[in-house]
Parts: structure tokens; C-alpha cells; sequence
């Protein structure tokens, strides 16, 4: 752990012409920027400040733009067991993702992320770890697994699969999420398995799904390419900055408009609307009624692209026609609640969002607290013809901050409202998620979920809610890798509670030094109605593994194997090892192998992590990412699936990827690109169209749909408005919203926490306050606050949906399947007018102050994802923090100064 | 300037002076060593003695508020762009003068070097440099140059003053310029 004392360096090394000289890529955020890892033999001698010195070529003291070191951007690592300086920095020669060789901060810091003793890395995991008389005590892997393995098949086979509850990353590398997805869905075959950003295993945007939008659909360049381009629900500057920085910036640049909704105003937002934008500062949750004035406004006035939802959009009959499995019974039907959301086409569309007052400009304004003029604004700039009559071109993009409240009903309404303004699959006029993680998901298994026992009204089974679960005590044996599940989820202090009831309290410990006797403990733990938990990471994360965990197995992480992965263009890239993992760590798909050998599966004979990635290819197939003709491509060419990664560099190839009749490989620029041309096709496929391996589907040049066009769908307010009502801030209660921060990543685990330059900047969890919502309860900035609330709605129960609004929230609260609980967490204030009066805002999971203990454990009652960013909470003064008046930490200077 | 306050020796006892009072300037004054408090942990090491120039830049005098006056420090060569500027009586961490409130920074940003000329900006109490124009970097002048909001890879450059009568120097920097591999480059 790092701590806010920290003196800046005044030197770096330069690395020497004998560095060698490796690619990696970013290990944050989703835009995966291309980075050089230069690494040397400590003592071999540093480069000089001449060109022929140094292995960047250039001459010292470097220009602008050019290639520098900062002192953060060297690190001294184990490479084969022999110290070796290591430095990292943006690759120059990127010519797609980061262009000009840019870099955020956090990649830019990223050297500090290797294991190295001396710095705040040294508390990684090195080695296995059981809980013995209460202490994680360092064993050898064969005990720790041993013991795991002989309690995961007694839960199982007594308590059956279910009880075996499965909670992991979702994008840490395809290598391991394969593995863990295999062992957890096709051998296990649990129904309780879900990623770390959702309680049940379901999509992240149902609306996106059930239009026939992908939500990568996008390459990085079409995002500049529009006239008008809408953000939703994020600042892309702040949470994947080279995307804004040399992308949309761009865009910006040659004249596009940008209209943000987010209830902040940040760096991006301030830059926008500098250059002429537009910011839509709206309340948290009512994003789809301020989609719905847009949309209202453009039918009303006749701007809708006539041309587009005739070729492009289902009419009454297409709409109808399911997914060529009957018109009644699909998945689309189940989750649209029966006609619902179902339109018969626009002109059914158009008058049904007439017909809806939540929709109408003064009651709009009203409710999202936006100004009636920007709304009218924001609709003329997506869709109002020109003077000479064509069309403006407009792009819509999403993300968390949008989609992780009202999560259906926001997602829908974007799709609608894109799709009138003919915005799909062409260039400048592209839909989909901007993203948050990267994409490295590979699942070697499908989820059972018709072992589900959770069944919603008048549809078929549900994804299991693996918190529900866990809090009706159905669990009995939870493994975790790589998240925190507690602070990560929502409502999480109840959550908290209930781990350390099923975990802690129960009187089954291990209080023995004999392997079988420790094994009895644990067994019978879950046999009385308690919980095992055995948890992979790469820190000892606190509560999960500290207070929690029985077993701890460390992991080896981003430079420590040879790893593949895409980002949020769908461009895979090899992460290639670099140094030698600290200790006995290994990486999570060698962990799952070990652990499944040992309970007697088989297929999992891996010898490297290429094995996997080549086993794994085949069912890319189909898939957005699709790497399966890489691996076909490599093969004919003599080398590994990983080797031609390697060799496609910096820049990568975009999935699904295609071999053409030439014997080249190919990739794929965007998806529904509905404007492909016969050269194109050509071009991609070869004389013929695809053959051999190559798998095209209809995403490639439509939309994910039953007939391959969009299902123009309704956005009724009235399925979100009663929970919206009831959790809105009463008397002294301010809306609570909370997110990612540009300086930290994900919950912090290697920034925040070990580097020392960005605990300086973020010592502390803080609450950003309008100044009149400060004056009014006598904050200033520096004070330290205590945000509470005692009515943080939490699900209690495993139900069966019977009549067809049992999962509404007013009717849970009626039936008595929601409690009230109290939450509490401390913050530093910071007083600023970059937040909108009546709204809070903090960091989503600082492990100290989790911030996710406001926001309600109910999750939306379509989709089964969580509002996250919707919470209320009273705030007070409780004192001043150090930092209010020492100059050494922290800023409280607003972050929309232009 | 003296040739005895430009040698070495005399030079680390200003540096480690001047560094106890960037770190402990304010509220949490303490009087105890560097190398006690950092012992044992990674920030432990010695005030690196470097040879910097004590160089005049202005006078207080001749300060107007809230006016940047621009120079160059630690040499004419590149890189070197530099500002001080008295923040109209608002305190700054290693803030010298009367008020506390003159600093000087570098004023090449330290992600990617852009300039950061005509981006000081007053926004009530605060005191900032940016957005830079490349890629929208802001600093906090009251607290070392630390980053506000942006991509910077540490804080912003900052130059040691030193207040002799109404003459004010450069004597010093915290942190890395952009582009240089260590402060002082041989020509």
C-alpha cells in the first residue's frame, strides 16, 4: 500500500540501444492503448541523451509529442530470475488506437504496476494461502488445492451444482476467462455464475440486444466521424480518454457537435461545451424521459429518416416474426413483458410516444431538471434536416453511467431514438456502448439456466441472482476470482453482513493442523447451512479474501504470461510476458486447471497459456471477436496462435477476423455495416464469398435481430417510475450517483492503492457537493462527510414470479420482499460547481469508503442488472480532514476549468 | 549571487531546507527529519544534491497579481520555459513572500510536453495551469502542481523560490521537466 507522502523524482533512465524491446498493450480501461516495454539487465548500462545512445533514437532533451520517460515510467523487475530495468511507454508507432503514441494517465503510470519488493507492490500474493486458527497461513499449492478440490466435490455432490456459486472477472485476459468458464458452466454446470459487474449472469444492455444493436459494433474512428455525436451517461475523456483524445477530439475539431448527458460537468463536458456543445445535465434515473422529449420532438416535427425505417426497421409483420423459432416464446417475447415494449413499426412507434406525458417538453424538463430550450436543441442537432434538405449525420453512444440506471428502459429508448434518427451501421452514423473494461471474455460453457430457480411472470427461467441466492443461504461454497463481489455489487454493507454470517459466525473453523481434519471443518461448515469461500487474485482484497476467504490462491497477472485480448473496436491484441510472476504465482486458467484435475475432470491439460488460447478459438466462431481464423491463419504459416498476434503488433486485427480466397487474413472494420458494396465483400471473403472455416453470420452486414433489421421498440416510464418515486430524495436527501474517476482504475488496486503520485491526488474516497447544497448544511471543502441513508432497498428473496407485475418494485415492497437497511460512508467534500445542485457524486468502489452501500440491491425487473448509479443519501459535516488546509494531497479545484 | 551559495555543499543544505518545507508547508507542520519519517518505506532516500543555479528572476516590487511573469530555469536550453506568478494573497504550498502566495512551475506539461503559456486561470480561491491544448491537463498551483484533472504522469515541475530583500530567485526545481532525462543536461 502506497501512502499520500510521496516526493517527486527528478531523474529516469533512458533505455540503451541493447534494451530489448517487446509490445504489450495497456492493462486498464477498454480502449487498450499500445504501449513498448524496453527492458535491460540492471548494470549493463543506460542509454545516453544522443540519438545513437538510446533505443527511442531521438536526441535528449525530447520535443513535445516525442518520446520521454517520466521517472513513474521505470521499474526494476525479475526477468528469468536476473533484475532487469524495465521501461514503459506509449508505442510511437500505433497508428490505430493511440495515434501520436498518446497515453492516459493510468497506462501512462502502468511500469508501476510490476511486482517490485521495493515499492508498494510488495504486498502481492506470492503464495497459497489456508485459514488455519484464523490466520491465511502460506502452504504449498498441492495442500491448498487438495483441500478445495475435496470440498467443492462434497458441496456439490451433496448440496448439488447450485450451491456451488461462481463469481469472476469477465474480461481478464481470454485465456483465463475460458478456463474459468469451462470449469464453472460446462463441468460444475452452476447456475449460480455471474461476472463481477452483475449479480446474475444476463446482457448489459437489453435494449441494445432486443433492437439488434452489438455493443461494439463501432471502430474508434467512426466515433469522429458524425456531425452530431451523443454521449450518454459518461464522460469518455475521463474513463477511456484516447478514445475522446484522439478521436472524438478530433471529430470535434472538424466541426462535430457533442450533446453529453451525465449530471457532471468534467474535463470532456467543459472542453465540449467550449467548442460549441451541448450538456444535458440531467437527474440520475431519468434518462429515458429525457430520450423520450427528443424523440417526441422529432416525430412531432416530421425529422424522422423516412428512408432508414422503411429499408432498415420491422414493420408490423417482421416485428412479429420472432427469432424463426413461432412468433410467441422467444427470449425477446419473455423479456418484453408481452407487447410492452413490442411496436408494429414506426407509425405505431410515433403514436405511442404522443401518447405519453412523462414525454411532453414542460413535464420533461421538470422531471430530469434540464433546461426545456437544451432538450429542444439536443433534438434539432440529431435529427433536423439541413436547409437543402439531406440529413444530419448522428452517432449515439453509451455507457454506465447511462445504462446502470433504468437499465431496460434507458437502453430501449436510445436504440428508438437512434434508429429514428437513422443511425445504425454506416459511416457517421453509428450506435453502441463505448465500454468500460476490455473485452476478454471467451466462455468455454453455457450457462444452465434452466437449473435457474428464479422464474419471472409469464416467462420462462431467469438468470440466477447469485447475491439473492447467497442472502437466502443457498451458497455454500463461493469462489471468487479476481473481484471483490461485496463492493463491487450494490447495497454491498448488507451483502457484507451476510458473508460474515454464513462465513465468520458459523462455529465450523478450522482450528486443526491435519489436511483431512481441516477438510471435515470446512465440509461441515457448508453442511450446516454456512459458507466456504476460496478466492483468486492478485492482492489480498479486503473483505473478500481478508476477512473471508479460506483459501487464497495467488495469481500472476498482465505481464507475467502471454496473454490475448480485444478491446472496445474488437481489435485483439497480444499482451506478451515481460517478467517473471513474483513468487508462486500463476496465472487463473493454470489455477482452474489444477483445481479441476484434482476433482477429476478432464481437459484441462494445458501446458501454456497458447494452449488454451488455441482450444478456446473455435468458439469464438460467430462472435464479435471471432479469432478462430487467426489461429487457422498461424497454423498454415508455421506458428502459434500467440506467435501471430505477436507479429500483428501494436496494432492487431479487428474480429470476427476471415481468411479471403487470397490467403489473406482479414479484419473486420465495424459490424452491420449496411453499406458494405460487392468490392468489399470481395475484398473480405474472396471471389466466391466465405469458405473453408470462415463463419460470417448476419451481424457482419445487419443488425442481431429476427429479420436483420431494427426492432423500433417502446420506452414505457411507467415500468421504472414507481421505484424512481419512491427512492427520489426526500427532505434533507440528495441524489447519490457515483463512477469511475479519470486519475484511478477499476477499484483501485494497483493505482490508488500502490502509487504513491495517485494516492496523493486521492487519499481518500471524496463527495463532490453543488456549493448551495454545501451552504445550506454547512460544508466546505476538506470537511470530512458522512453520507447516510436508512432506507436502502435490498431483494431479500428467491421468488416465482406469478402475476405479471410481481417483480415490480411497488409490488415487492407490498408483498414484503424488500427491506430497509441503514448505510454509512465517509468522504472528503469537495465543493464545486461541476456537479448539478441536489446530486452527489463520489468514486464507485474505494475499498475504505464503498461508496456501492448506497445504491439498492433490486435489481431492474426486466433485465436483472442493478441501478447502481441511483442512490439517495443525507449528508453532514463530521470534521475537517488534513487535507483542508495542508497543500501536500488532494485538489479542490473544480474539474470543468476550461 | 555568490560562487558560495552556488556550491554543492551549501547547495543540499537549501535543497533538504527547502523539501522539509514543500512537504510539511501548512496545517501539518512537523518537526521531524526526511529520512526519520520515510525510513524503511520506498520514498526513503537521500535529497539527491544537484548542482541547480540560483538564478533572479523578478522582484516583488515589480509583481502584479495574478500576472505570470515568464523565465527560464535551470538553463536557457530546451525545455527550460518556466512562470512565477503571486496569486493574489492566496497561500500555496512552498508559496513564498508575505502572503505566502508567489510560485513558479514549469510550463511544459508533463504527459506529452504541451505548453501551458496563457492557461493560468483563477477560479475563486484556486489556482491552475491548463487545459493544456493537447490533450486537456489541468494543475493545482496552491499543492506542488498537482494534477486536477487530465493525463499527466506526475506533477507539474516546481521551481524553489528563495525571497532575498525584494529580490526574488530560482534556486531549485521538484520533479522532472518534460523531455529531460535528469534537470541538469550537459550542453
Amino acid at each position: 500500500m502506497s501512502t499520500n507522502y510521496y516526493l517527486p523524482e527528478d531523474q529516469a533512465p533512458l533505455p540503451p540501444k541493447h534494451a530489448e524491446v517487446l509490445t504489450t498493450c495497456c492493462d486498464y480501461c477498454i480502449v487498450a492503448c499500445a504501449y513498448k516495454v524496453y527492458r535491460w539487465p540492471i548494470g549493463s548500462g543506460n542509454g545516453g541523451t544522443k540519438a545513437n545512445e538510446n533505443a527511442f533514437g531521438i536526441e535528449f532533451p525530447s520535443s513535445p509529442l516525442e518520446d520521454w520517460v517520466a521517472p513513474a515510467q521505470h521499474n526494476v523487475v525479475m526477468h528469468k530470475g536476473i533484475p532487469h530495468n524495465v521501461v514503459i511507454t506509449p508505442n510511437k508507432e500505433a497508428i490505430t488506437v493511440n495515434t501520436n503514441g498518446d497515453s492516459s494517465m493510468r497506462g501512462g503510470l502502468i511500469a508501476q504496476k510490476c511486482y517490485n519488493p521495493k515499492t508498494p507492490t510488495r504486498d502481492r500474493l506470492t503464495t497459497p494461502l489456508v485459514r488455519m486458527f484464523g490466520t491465511l497461513q502460506p502452504v504449498p499449492w498441492d495442500f491448498a488445492l487438495e483441500i478445495a478440490a475435496e470440498v467443492a466435490k462434497h458441496v456439490i455432490a451433496k448440496h448439488g451444482a447450485n450451491a456451488y456459486s461462481m463469481k469472476t472477472f469477465s474480461y481478464q485476459y481470454i485465456e483465463n476467462t475460458y478456463a474459468v468458464t469451462k470449469f464453472a458452466l460446462r463441468h460444475i454446470n452452476t447456475a449460480s455464475f455471474t461476472f463481477h459487474d452483475t449479480p446474475s449472469d444476463v446482457t448489459s444492455t437489453p435494449g441494445f440486444r432486443d433492437a439488434g444493436f452489438d455493443n461494439f459494433g463501432p471502430s474508434y474512428d467512426d466515433w469522429a466521424s458524425a456531425e452530431t455525436l451523443m454521449c450518454c451517461g459518461t464522460d469518455p475523456y475521463e474513463t477511456k480518454t484516447i478514445l475522446f483524445t484522439q478521436h472524438i477530439m478530433k471529430g470535434i475539431q472538424a466541426g462535430m457537435k457533442v450533446i453529453m448527458l451525465n449530471p457532471r460537468e468534467t474535463a470532456g463536458v467543459t472542453y465540449v461545451k467550449k467548442m460549441g456543445g451541448l450538456h444535458l445535465d440531467l437527474y440520475p434515473g431519468t434518462d429515458t424521459v429525457l430520450l423520450g422529449a427528443i424523440a417526441r420532438i422529432v416525430v412531432e416535427n416530421g425529422w424522422e429518416d423516412k428512408e432508414w425505417l422503411e429499408n432498415w426497421v420491422n414493420n408490423k409483420w417482421e416485428s412479429d416474426s420472432g427469432f424463426g423459432q413461432g412468433t410467441r416464446n422467444t427470449p425477446w417475447q419473455w423479456r418484453t413483458t408481452w407487447g410492452k415494449f413490442q411496436t408494429k413499426g414506426f407509425d405505431d412507434y410515433k403514436k405511442w410516444v404522443l401518447s405519453q406525458p412523462e414525454y411532453e417538453l414542460e413535464a420533461a424538463a421538470e422531471l430530469t431538471g434540464v433546461d426545456a430550450t437544451k432538450i429542444k436543441q439536443a433534438a434539432e442537432w440529431i435529427a433536423k434536416p439541413k436547409e437543402d434538405g439531406t440529413r444530419v449525420k448522428a452517432s449515439f453512444g453509451i455507457e454506465k453511467g447511462f445504462y446502470w440506471s433504468n437499465n431496460t428502459g434507458n437502453t430501449n429508448a436510445i436504440s428508438s431514438l437512434a434508429t429514428i434518427c437513422g443511425a445504425g451501421g454506416r459511416e457517421g452514423r453509428v450506435v453502441g456502448r463505448f465500454g468500460g473494461h476490455q473485452r476478454g471474455g471467451r466462455r468455454g460453457g453455457g450457462l444452465p439456466r434452466n437449473k435457474s430457480p428464479e422464474k419471472v411472470p409469464g416467462r420462462r427461467r431467469r438468470a440466477l441472482d447469485t447475491d439473492r441466492w447467497l442472502v437466502s443461504g443457498h451458497t455454500r461454497f463461493a469462489h471468487v476470482v479476481g473481484t471483490t463481489w461485496i463492493q463491487s455489487m450494490s447495497g454491498s454493507q448488507g451483502l457484507q453482513q451476510k458473508f460474515q454470517e454464513l462465513v465468520v459466525n458459523n462455529p465450523n473453523q478450522v482450528r486443526s493442523y491435519d489436511k483431512q481434519e481441516i477438510i471435515d471443518s470446512l465440509k461441515a461448515r457448508a453442511d450446516s447451512g454456512g459458507m466456504v469461500v476460496i478466492n483468486q487474485d492478485i492482492y489480498l482484497r479486503n473483505p473478500i479474501g481478508a476477512q473471508f476467504a479460506d483459501i487464497v490462491f495467488p495469481a500472476a497477472t498482465w505481464g507475467e504470461e502471454d496473454f490475448m485480448r480485444a478491446n472496445g473496436e474488437r481489435r485483439l491484441r497480444l499482451y506478451q510476458k515481460f517478467y517473471d510472476a513474483p513468487g508462486d504465482a500463476k496465472p487463473d486458467w493454470w489455477i482452474i486447471a489444477q483445481l479441476a484435475k484434482k476433482m477429476g475432470f478432464d481437459g484441462f491439460d494445458w501446458q501454456n497459456s497458447n494452449d488454451v488460447a488455441e482450444e478456446s478459438s473455435r468458439f469464438s466462431r460467430g462472435g464479435r471477436k471471432a479469432y478462430h481464423m487467426i489461429k487457422v491463419y498461424a497454423h498454415k504459416h508455421g506458428h502459434t496462435l500467440h506467435e501471430q498476434l505477436r507479429l500483428l503488433g501494436a496494432d492487431g486485427i479487428q474480429g470476427p477476423t476471415f481468411i479471403n480466397d487470397k490467403g489473406e487474413l482479414k479484419g473486420t472494420k465495424r459490424l452491420h455495416n449496411t453499406e458494405m458494396n460487392p468490392e468489399m465483400v470481395k475484398e473480405r471473403y474472396g471471389e466466391n464469398g466465405p469458405g473453408a472455416a470462415n463463419m460470417v453470420n448476419k451481424k457482419m452486414t445487419h443488425f442481431n435481430s429476427q429479420t436483420g433489421k431494427v426492432n423500433l421498440q417502446k420506452h414505457p416510464w411507467s415500468l421504472f417510475s414507481d421505484f424512481w418515486t419512491w427512492l427520489k430524495p426526500k427532505e434533507e436527501e440528495l441524489w447519490f450517483s457515483n463512477g469511475r474517476i479519470n486519475e484511478v482504475w477499476q477499484s483501485g488496486f494497483d493505482d490508488v492503492q500502490r502509487r504513491p503520485y495517485i494516492t496523493q491526488r486521492w487519499p481518500e474516497n471524496f463527495l463532490e457537493l453543488h456549493p448551495d447544497d454545501a451552504k445550506k448544511r454547512g460544508i466546505e471543502s476538506g470537511d470530512y462527510v458522512m453520507m447516510y441513508s436508512d432506507r436502502v432497498a435490498a431483494h431479500k428473496d428467491t421468488i416465482l414470479g406469478v402475476g405479471g407485475d410481481d417483480f415490480q418494485f411497488s409490488k415487492l415492497m407490498e408483498n414484503g420482499h424488500i427491506e430497509l437497511s441503514k448505510a454509512a460512508v465517509t468522504a472528503v467534500a469537495i465543493v464545486t460547481p461541476h456537479i448539478k445542485k441536489g446530486v452527489m457524486y463520489a468514486m464507485f468502489i474505494d475499498m475504505r469508503q464503498p461508496t456501492n452501500a448506497l445504491s439498492a440491491r433490486v435489481v431492474d425487473n426486466i433485465s436483472g442488472n442493478y441501478n447502481y448509479k441511483m442512490g439517495v443519501a443525507k449528508v453532514k459535516k463530521l470534521g475537517e480532514s488534513q487535507y483542508k488546509k495542508e497543500f501536500r494531497s488532494m485538489s479542490f479545484a473544480p474539474r470543468n476549468i476550461a | 549571487m555568490t560562487t558560495n551559495k552556488e556550491s554543492a555543499v551549501e547547495h543540499k543544505k537549501c535543497m533538504l531546507n527547502r523539501r522539509e518545507f514543500l512537504l510539511y508547508s501548512g496545517a501539518s507542520a512537523a518537526a521531524v527529519s526526511t529520512v526519520t519519517l520515510f525510513s524503511g518505506t520506498a520514498q526513503a532516500r537521500e535529497a539527491r544534491v544537484v548542482a541547480y543555479p540560483r538564478k533572479l528572476i523578478t522582484r516583488l516590487s515589480e509583481l502584479q497579481d495574478n500576472i505570470p511573469v515568464d523565465f527560464k530555469y535551470p538553463d536557457d536550453g530546451k525545455n527550460s520555459e518556466c512562470m512565477l506568478v503571486k496569486m493574489g494573497g492566496v497561500e500555496a504550498g512552498g508559496g513564498i513572500g508575505p502572503q505566502k502566495d508567489i510560485v513558479a512551475f514549469s510550463y511544459l506539461c508533463t504527459h506529452q510536453g504541451g505548453p501551458l503559456q496563457s492557461t493560468y486561470k483563477v477560479t475563486d480561491d484556486q489556482r491552475t495551469l491548463g487545459q493544456c491544448p493537447f490533450h486537456l491537463s489541468v494543475y493545482d498551483l496552491r499543492r506542488h502542481g498537482i494534477i486536477v484533472s487530465g493525463q499527466a504522469y506526475q506533477s507539474l515541475p516546481q521551481v524553489m523560490l528563495e525571497l532575498d530583500g525584494d529580490n526574488i530567485y530560482a534556486a531549485g526545481l521538484m520533479g522532472l521537466l518534460f523531455g529531460r532525462n535528469q534537470n541538469l543536461m550537459e550542453a
